[in-house]
């Protein structure tokens, strides 16, 4: 058979076992549970303070009802940004590249933003159809439009996660092929060439963690409007 | 429905889940308040009521089975719960070497291979690798190239600075406590310096005394001496008036036997012996009026 590119986004699996439930899972082994100590090791000094960071920048713009959520989407930020990072290394599998996953992240999440807006202040969350300060000849199209976006936001979120990962992984592995193919004819390009990888591998490397941060942040955004 | 159950996990559960107080597994451990009073319902991150321990309320039902079977399991549970002092934690992690393999690797290799062991080790495996083509050099070779320089640039760069981030804030941490239990010393000794002025004061207590009696004294006297001249000056002016009395009787009782005198003296002088007397007066004065004419022509 031809190896494709696309190879490495096949969901991997091994005698008959999906081993994407191994790779979901390896967020959760990386992170020490933080323990009962006052004062604790560096490892997990940081973790604690990188999450309380985090999560209190995140709750900033939502009231009180909206901090239901802060372990939801805090905990899906670490699991988001710890796959994507890992997805970076050699030979691995990153799960987010699926769209399956990134959407079965997505729909849930909106769909209940949406109806915790509907059912607690149904008025306010159908006035976000309808921007302050239309003109009045547009209002029917706004609307439209307004409806438009907001159904269209699980598949822009999902898709955008999974397109990003997907698209960078994809050019990683066809400069390094450029790479591979031209060191033994065209070194000198072939180094050029390995420069741009080296710059690439450090654009993912921010698109990853970006990427993690704008689905959740976004998510948030989408709290904000419907608690 | 209420569950009491209790869990390790930090941020996990530590993190927002709508906390209601229910009840702790250590009930000793609370405190009177909030045995009493609870917590109430509130949207806060959970609370802990005993060490590592979480509890809040929910009306999930997998997460309620999932919480009894929490509690079903107790029964599994051997020995009591160890709530002595745990051991400190080693300061630093395991050693390693050029930052994956553990130094007990060489520790191990080194008294067969000596230092340079572990390195050949190394080589051969690789070389045997490639040379076998059980590893084979792809696409994948450059870009694990790449993303292990990122990596290694990565933590070359910002380790340190990232440990002593860390180092900071569990000091700033220690620090804290230390400033209060500096502080609640510092007061203390204060107070000893304090109590330790004030017995000393104590001491020069009766000086102070003895300086207001005196003072208390001369005030005394003085007030005492000023009555007294005061008395006397009085009792002289009664004095002095009774003499001046006495005075005026004699000086009138004079006068007026000066005046009865003259009176019967002048009432005693008869007209006749009245115009000898002017005669001779008159006789008197013409002499004397010839001796100063005959000096005053002289």
């Amino acid at each position: 058979m031809m190896t494709s590119f696309f190879d490495q986004f096949a969901s991997p699996s091994y005698l008959g076992i999906p081993l994407i439930a191994i790779a979901i899972a390896l967020p959760w082994v990386l992170y020490p549970t933080p323990s009962s100590r006052w004062i604790n090791n560096r490892l997990i000094t940081i973790q604690g303070w990188f999450i309380n960071r985090f999560t209190n920048q995140l709750l900033l713009p939502l009231n009180v009802g909206g901090h239901k959520w802060a372990l939801l989407l805090a905990s899906l930020m670490i699991f988001l940004i710890t796959i994507n990072m890992l997805g970076l290394l050699p030979y691995t599998f990153t799960p987010t590249t699926q769209l399956s996953l990134n959407m079965g992240f997505a729909v849930p999440l909106w769909l209940a933003t949406v109806i915790i807006g509907m059912r607690n202040q149904p008025t306010v969350a159908l006035g976000h159809l309808l921007p302050e300060g239309t003109p009045i000849p547009l209002i029917p199209v706004l609307i439209i439009i307004e409806t438009i976006s907001l159904l269209i936001r699980p598949l822009a979120l999902g898709v955008r996660l999974t397109a990003n990962l997907t698209a960078g992984h994809l050019l990683i592995q066809l400069i390094a092929t450029a790479v591979f193919v031209l060191l033994p004819m065209m070194p000198t390009v072939a180094i050029l060439t390995a420069t741009v990888l080296f710059l690439l591998t450090l654009l993912e490397v921010a698109v990853a963690m970006i990427q993690a941060y704008v689905f959740v942040l976004l998510l948030s955004l989408y709290l904000q409007e419907n608690v | 429905m209420r569950i009491e159950t209790g869990a390790t996990h930090g941020w996990a559960l530590r993190l927002g889940l709508r906390g209601g107080y229910i009840g702790c597994l250590n009930k000793g451990t609370q405190s009177p308040v909030q045995r009493r009073f609870g917590w109430g319902s509130c949207y806060s991150p959970v609370k802990t009521c005993c060490r590592g321990w979480c509890s809040f309320q929910t009306s999930n039902p997998v997460l309620l089975v999932l919480l009894s079977l929490v509690q079903a399991s107790r029964s599994f549970h051997q020995s009591s719960q160890s709530l002595a002092p745990v051991p400190p934690l080693p300061e630093k992690g395991g050693k390693v070497r050029h930052g994956i393999f553990p130094e007990e690797l060489f520790t191990l290799l080194y008294p067969k291979t000596g230092v340079t062991g572990p390195y050949m080790l190394g080589t051969g495996l690789l070389l045997y690798m490639l040379s076998k083509e059980i590893y084979v050099i792809n696409h994948e070779t450059f870009a694990a190239a790449s993303i292990g320089a990122v990596v290694i640039y990565g933590i070359k760069k910002f380790g340190p600075s990232v440990a002593a981030f860390a180092d900071k804030i569990n000091e700033d941490k220690v620090a804290k406590a230390q400033e209060v239990k500096d502080q609640a010393m510092a007061s203390l000794a204060q107070g000893i310096e304090d109590e330790k002025k004030e017995q000393w004061r104590v001491e020069g207590r009766h000086m102070l005394f003895d300086a207001k009696r005196n003072n208390v004294a001369m005030l005394l006297e003085t007030n005492y001496r000023e009555r007294l001249h005061m008395v006397t000056n009085e009792v002289k002016k009664r004095l002095d008036f009774q003499v001046e009395l006495q005075n005026l009787h004699r000086r009138m009782e004079q006068e007026h036997m000066v005046n009865w005198v003259e009176q019967s003296v002048i009432k005693s002088i008869t007209p006749q012996q009245e115009k000898e007397s002017i005669a001779k007066c008159i006789a008197d004065l013409k002499v004397l009026a010839k001796t100063t004419q005959a000096r005053a022509t002289v």
